[in-house]
């Protein structure tokens, strides 16, 4: 039981992870927490439905496309809203306050305007990505979407560690939130870059949205789930991409620990009860930089 | 006694005497003739209902096949010559929203009456006031178990009835028919999960099943491994959920995950609005081998029933298809048309009270009677049970209906 319930929250960790690492790769580039992340997410498994069973579209085709819809809608957003809250100051430098209202308002927007379909009234499902039947190891017991899940959240987190570290564009994100000015005078183009986060941190929600939206079921409310994000990269350090996802999978294990040693009803409350432990013994995370104390 | 203290007394007493007799005067009239709401030609009904918000699939249909109740009660010429006229207010199924809505019906409306409510924590929330003001009031679809419980005067519900019929009616198809020797339970740690898991608790005693685990989860989990693992180390005969839809798909799916399909899965029916969209969200049809829910409509064994009243809704709706809480909103609107009936053409709020009190009505709708009584403000307590494999649903044998004793 107890190596089943450690399996089945690794497998959770990694859902939590991967809301995770969206959340940190704008904070990484922008400094800003994206509490829209979670309805990012509801809203690409909705997008996906909607492709699969109304357009008709085939599996493959409708992740590629749900994806880069995500991926504009993020960029979009950060150009017609963000940007003009930021103005002609560089990111750094610009209050947080209104970007982070901002992601907030995004977020109820988001919900209201999916409450106003018809169908979304009910709980729906998106067909797995990885579908058959399951896979047994002894007497464990797991989905082949489980591992799916797990997989996708390893090599996401590995592309975007050896993005970040080792390619233009990733130095040049960070740059852009390390030092904005600076990397502009070295001819960095830094609104364009946040654009680019904010696409790129979206087309990972489009990934998730997809991974999740079988697990999690569907729901406009769906996007609650940010909250366990956010647990995840504080026991992770919210500048670390291998800790988001290191503190996703401690989450989703002791989530279900607690579950079987305590209570389920502790459930609920285990990621506030962990983000408190954390900020006390340890305010960067397990594998976070220490952050910059900003006013906001 | 001096003659001026014997008048000084008799005086007294007489003051008395009328205080006493007015008081009960007042206190035994039936009402006021004038109560507001009333016409020669009118009874004005304050109805509402979730009609925005993410529970709005449990109000709009409801309240729609309600109306129909009423518009053609109107056709016929209304109720002793009075046409029923309605004002709807949505109440997003909050507490707070409710209460605001009961207030304005009864303030600036002057409503005769109230009709709605479909979730149990908002209907609750309005109670106080609606005794306060002795407004007579009929729930629309809620559960409504803190509303009815303790019954008072003018609070009418459960109208499908109540966490306890459900949970009554179950627990008794799983030792009876199952022949169940030990259940597992597993609901929300709210107060609906809480009068479910004492009432299946009372009843599998009652018939010598042994509860061997009650998992209370909150309703927003995401994962349900713990709590199904844990059931599955019981080794239960039969499971019991009162889970709400999406925790009730994520139930059914670790079911069937860890193996337990040989286990019958009774899922209360809050927990599967559509059938269909729950057996589509399950996706593994080995998780409905074993499957049932509770109902507390004729509709799904008798097609004559469903028929009449999908097609009665269809032609006031434009033709649209209603979804499955239609039947849900018919019972109530019955219930206040035969008690506006038996109440007469000198109809009050109490006279009106007084006939729902009294009222005792089987219709081809329901599997057992609604009923009330002087203690008692919850209708429906029969219940049948559905056996349901993903593709097609079949009424097992009997009824369930709840004896109305309280679990301990």
């Amino acid at each position: 039981m107890i190596l089943q319930a450690t399996l089945s929250g690794i497998v959770m960790g990694c859902v939590y992870a991967l809301i995770a690492l969206s959340l940190v790769i704008i904070y990484k580039s922008t400094d800003v927490v994206n509490f829209a992340a979670g309805e990012f997410v509801m809203i690409a498994g909705y997008l996906g439905l909607l492709l699969l069973d109304h357009f008709g579209l085939n599996y493959p085709l409708m992740v590629v496309l749900t994806v880069t819809l995500m991926f504009a809608f993020g960029a979009l957003f950060e150009r017609t809203a963000l940007n003009k809250i930021v103005g002609f100051k560089y990111a750094a430098e610009a209050a947080l306050v209104p970007m982070v209202v901002a992601t907030i308002g995004l977020s109820f927007m988001l919900k209201g305007a999916v409450r106003v379909i018809p169908s979304t009234e009910e709980v729906l499902r998106l067909p797995p990505l990885f579908s058959g039947p399951p896979v047994f190891f002894a007497n464990i017991v797991l989905q082949r979407q489980d591992i799916g899940i797990v997989i996708v959240a390893v090599l996401v987190m590995i592309a975007l560690t050896l993005g970040f570290n080792f390619t233009a564009i990733g130095k040049a994100l960070r740059a852009t939130s390390q030092n904005p000015r600076a990397a502009a005078l070295i001819g960095i183009p830094v609104k364009r870059m946040r654009m680019m986060a904010w696409g790129l941190a979206s087309g990972l929600a489009g990934i998730s949205g997809i991974l999740l939206s079988p697990k999690l079921l569907m729901t406009p409310d769906m996007g609650n789930v940010v909250m366990l994000g956010i647990a995840a990269s504080i026991v992770g350090g919210f500048t670390s991409l291998v800790g988001c996802v290191i503190g996703g999978i401690v989450l989703g294990v002791v989530q279900n620990l607690i579950g079987i040693f305590v209570s389920p009803q502790a459930i609920a409350v285990t990621p506030f009860f962990i983000i408190m432990l954390v900020l006390v013994m340890r305010p960067n995370g397990l594998f976070g930089e220490a952050m910059r104390l900003k006013k906001v | 006694m001096s003659k001026r203290a014997s008048k000084r007394r008799f005086t007294a007493c007489a003051v008395t005497t009328a205080i006493v007799a007015l008081t009960a005067t007042a206190s035994m009239t039936p009402a006021r003739a004038e109560d507001p709401g009333i016409t020669d030609n009118e009874i004005l009904i304050g109805m509402f209902g979730p009609l925005s918000g993410p529970l709005i699939a449990y109000g709009i249909d409801p309240v729609q096949a309600a109306k129909m109740l009423y518009e053609e009660a109107n056709k016929k010429g209304g109720i002793h010559g009075r046409k029923i006229r309605l004002i709807v207010e949505d109440d997003k199924c909050s507490p707070n929203d409710i209460v605001s809505v009961v207030k304005k019906f009864v303030t600036i409306d002057k409503v005769f009456m109230l009709h709605g409510g479909s979730c149990t924590a908002a209907v609750s929330a309005a109670a106080d006031y609606i005794n306060r003001e002795k407004i007579p009031y009929a729930m629309l679809n809620a559960a409504g178990d803190n509303a009815v419980f303790p019954p008072t005067r003018y609070v009418f519900g459960s109208f499908q009835g109540t966490q306890r019929a459900y949970a009554a009616a179950f627990a008794t198809f799983g030792a009876q028919f199952l022949k169940a020797k030990r259940a597992a339970v597993i609901v929300h740690d709210d107060e609906y999960g809480k009068a479910n898991a004492a009432m299946a608790r009372a009843t599998f005693e009652k018939f010598g099943v042994e509860v061997v685990i009650i998992e209370r989860i909150p309703p927003n989990i995401s994962d349900l491994t713990a709590p199904m693992l844990k059931i599955r180390e019981a080794k239960p005969d039969v499971i019991l959920s009162g889970a709400y839809p999406a925790p009730a798909v994520l139930i059914a799916q670790k079911y069937a995950e860890f193996g337990m399909t040989a286990i019958p899965l009774l899922q209360a029916a809050q927990g599967i609005p559509t059938p269909s969209v729950f057996a589509k969200n399950v996706a593994n049809p080995e998780a409905l081998e074993n499957f049932y829910y509770t109902w507390a409509f004729n509709d799904i064994g008798d097609a004559a029933v469903r028929t009449k009243y999908i097609d009665l809704f269809k032609s006031y709706n434009n033709g649209r298809e209603p979804g499955p809480f239609m039947m849900s909103g018919i019972p109530s609107a019955v219930a206040v048309l035969a008690a506006l009936d038996a109440a007469g053409r000198d109809l009050t709020r109490e006279g009106f009270v007084n006939a729902m009190e009294k009222l005792n009505l089987k219709f081809d709708a329901m599997p057992g009677p609604l009923e009330f009584g002087p203690k008692r403000r919850d209708g429906a307590r029969t219940m049948v049970i559905i056996k349901y494999d993903g593709k097609t649903q079949k009424v097992m044998p009997g009824t369930y209906t709840w004896d109305g004793k309280e679990a301990n």
